[in-house]
């Protein structure tokens, strides 16, 4: 979405501000009753681990503030609504090559340092997998660290039962796969300082 | 509103005459209580098995499908641990246990077949070939017959166990859970992309009507007296309570996040929801909400015991089946199970 015009008088920077804020929020919302798109009747997962340098709270503040992920990988910048409330905060990510990437927040447990995130609409261009959710799971590891678990749930990219090879099964298992370690090596850069 | 005494009764209820089972259990009590010395060994052990032939938790099972192990993981609910993995195929993911136990059938989507299972040897019988997508599943409450819905192709399909003989009636987009009143009269389908149930007449196999509900229902149940059916509603986190003779939507009960199957037990009503990782709990009289029960990851399939203490939920992302007190909603064991429990349908076979 485009940014309003850089020369705004500054008594109504607040008003436009809002408005943009505004926009954006109908904007989150609107293709979320649209987008979710029919699939099948398997269901996938994939589970990827890594060990993080960095006390679980420090990893914890970084996973659990989902308005503010701009360190995942390819995304330029975050607009975000809902105050990191679950079933409420929605994200939108912009990517780097400018497609968009909306998420919905779905669970965010502090005691358990348990975060999910449901993704809404399906662009199989971009991930040939559908109906993505993840849930990522926190636990202290040996020598101060931390161990995080990032685990989805989608389904292939193509919606019914006798997929084309190009959004079968193990294409969308390989491309979530891939996906999740390149987030865990982003989380980890981020968690470590480095 | 009438109010309508609810009996423990998912899909139907199930009462196996697994005497041989249970004379095996007698038969190695009789040899605890020789071993210990207990005396007069005689009363004592006959004592002790009659005690445990009247306990429903001792013999019961869950048939839980496995989807991503691409098999049949079969849980002692007495030792809530996995006893039995049976290889399935095809990605299989309804269930269902006929009322007497004897069978379970098994649906693969994706080998597009349904399994019949011998479920007392945990043996399987046959593989019968079902087009299309075959999904949710439900057995006549006599067994001789089994309805499969064919997630893609609009149509629920009925298959005569005795002939083989397939005949299908249409439904809706997306034909998901499936469950049999226990009058045997009614059939109800989820017809998942139309926002609907059918309510299909079992005797003309024809549909009767479809009934309005919430977004996205998956999971349905109905009641013991045959007169209510609920369906959980994925996309706008509710429940419908439909009036079978009415033919429409009484009440809608807000769950938690993505509610995915219901089941009945105790006068109440349970709901898994997905994304909330929970079971929502009303009263099916007053159709008020009593309790929000914490659960495994991401909870789907969801039964209860035929004598209703129990109500068990399957977790997907954390491979358990939980089991929870109907009575006092505390959450009493959990089993391990293979990989991607889903157990969509009536998935526990009863000892009783």
């Amino acid at each position: 979405m485009r940014q309003g015009p850089a020369n705004i008088a500054p008594a109504n920077i607040a008003a436009t501000r809002r408005l943009f804020l505004c926009a954006v929020a109908a904007l989150a919302f609107l293709p979320a009753v649209a987008a979710r798109a029919a699939h099948g009747a398997s269901p996938l997962k994939v589970v990827e681990t890594t060990i993080i340098d960095a006390p679980p709270d420090k990893v914890w503040a970084v996973v659990s503030d989902f308005a503010r992920a701009d360190w995942l990988p390819g995304v330029s910048r975050v607009e975000a609504t809902g105050d990191n409330v679950p079933d409420r905060a929605r994200r939108r990510l912009i990517m780097a090559d400018g497609g968009v990437i909306e998420e919905l927040l779905t669970k965010r447990d502090a005691e358990r340092m348990m975060l999910g995130l449901h993704r809404e609409g399906d662009d199989v261009k971009r991930l040939p997998a559908t109906n993505y959710s993840a849930l990522i799971t926190l636990r202290p590891a040996e020598n101060g660290g931390t161990q995080v678990e990032w685990k989805a749930r989608f389904y292939r990219g193509h919606p019914t039962n006798d997929p084309p090879p190009e959004l079968n099964d193990d294409v969308a298992i390989a491309a979530v796969t891939a996906l999740q370690r390149a987030y865990l090596a982003a989380l980890k850069a981020k968690a470590e300082g480095k | 509103m009438k109010l309508q005494p609810v009996m423990p009764a998912l899909v139907a209820g199930i009462h196996a005459k697994t005497m041989r089972r249970v004379a095996g259990i007698a038969g190695k009590l009789f040899a605890l209580a020789w071993m210990a010395g207990t005396s007069p060994a005689m009363t004592g052990g006959l004592f002790l098995s009659v005690s445990i032939l009247s306990s429903p938790a001792s013999a019961a099972e869950a048939f839980v499908t496995a989807q991503g192990a691409d098999s049949l993981s079969i849980v002692d609910l007495s030792k809530m641990a996995t006893v039995a993995t049976l290889p399935i195929g095809g990605k299989p993911a309804g269930i269902a246990v006929s009322r007497d136990g004897a069978r379970a059938f098994v649906t693969s989507p994706e080998g597009k077949f349904l399994t019949v299972i011998d479920a007392a040897t945990r043996k399987i019988e046959k593989r019968i070939p079902v087009e299309g997508g075959p999904l949710g599943v439900a057995a006549s409450p006599d067994g001789k017959r089994v309805y499969v819905a064919d997630l893609y192709g609009r149509r629920l399909v009925e298959i005569d166990l005795a002939t083989g003989a397939q005949r299908s009636v249409g439904v809706g987009a997306m034909a998901s859970g499936v469950a049999v009143a226990p009058d045997a009269r009614t059939i109800v389908v989820a017809d998942r992309d139309d926002n609907a149930l059918s309510l299909i007449d079992a005797a003309s196999f024809s549909r009767l009507a479809t009934v309005p509900v919430g977004k996205h229902p998956f999971g349905v149940a109905i009641d013991a007296s045959s007169a209510r059916a609920y369906s959980a509603n994925v996309e706008s986190d509710d429940v419908s309570v439909v009036d079978l003779s009415a033919r429409k939507v009484i009440a809608t009960l807000k769950c938690g996040s993505r509610p995915y199957t219901v089941a009945l037990a105790k006068g109440r009503v349970f709901v898994a929801n997905q994304h909330g990782d929970s079971v929502s709990v009303f009263d099916a009289e007053t159709l008020a909400p009593l309790e929000t029960l914490k659960v495994g990851e991401y909870p789907e399939g969801l039964a209860a015991s035929a004598d209703g203490a129990r109500v068990y939920v399957a977790n997907w992302f954390s491979n358990e089946l939980w089991a929870l007190d109907a009575q006092t909603l505390k959450v009493v064991g959990k089993a391990e199970t293979g990989d991607g429990p889903r157990a969509f349908g009536a998935f526990i076979r009863d000892a009783n």
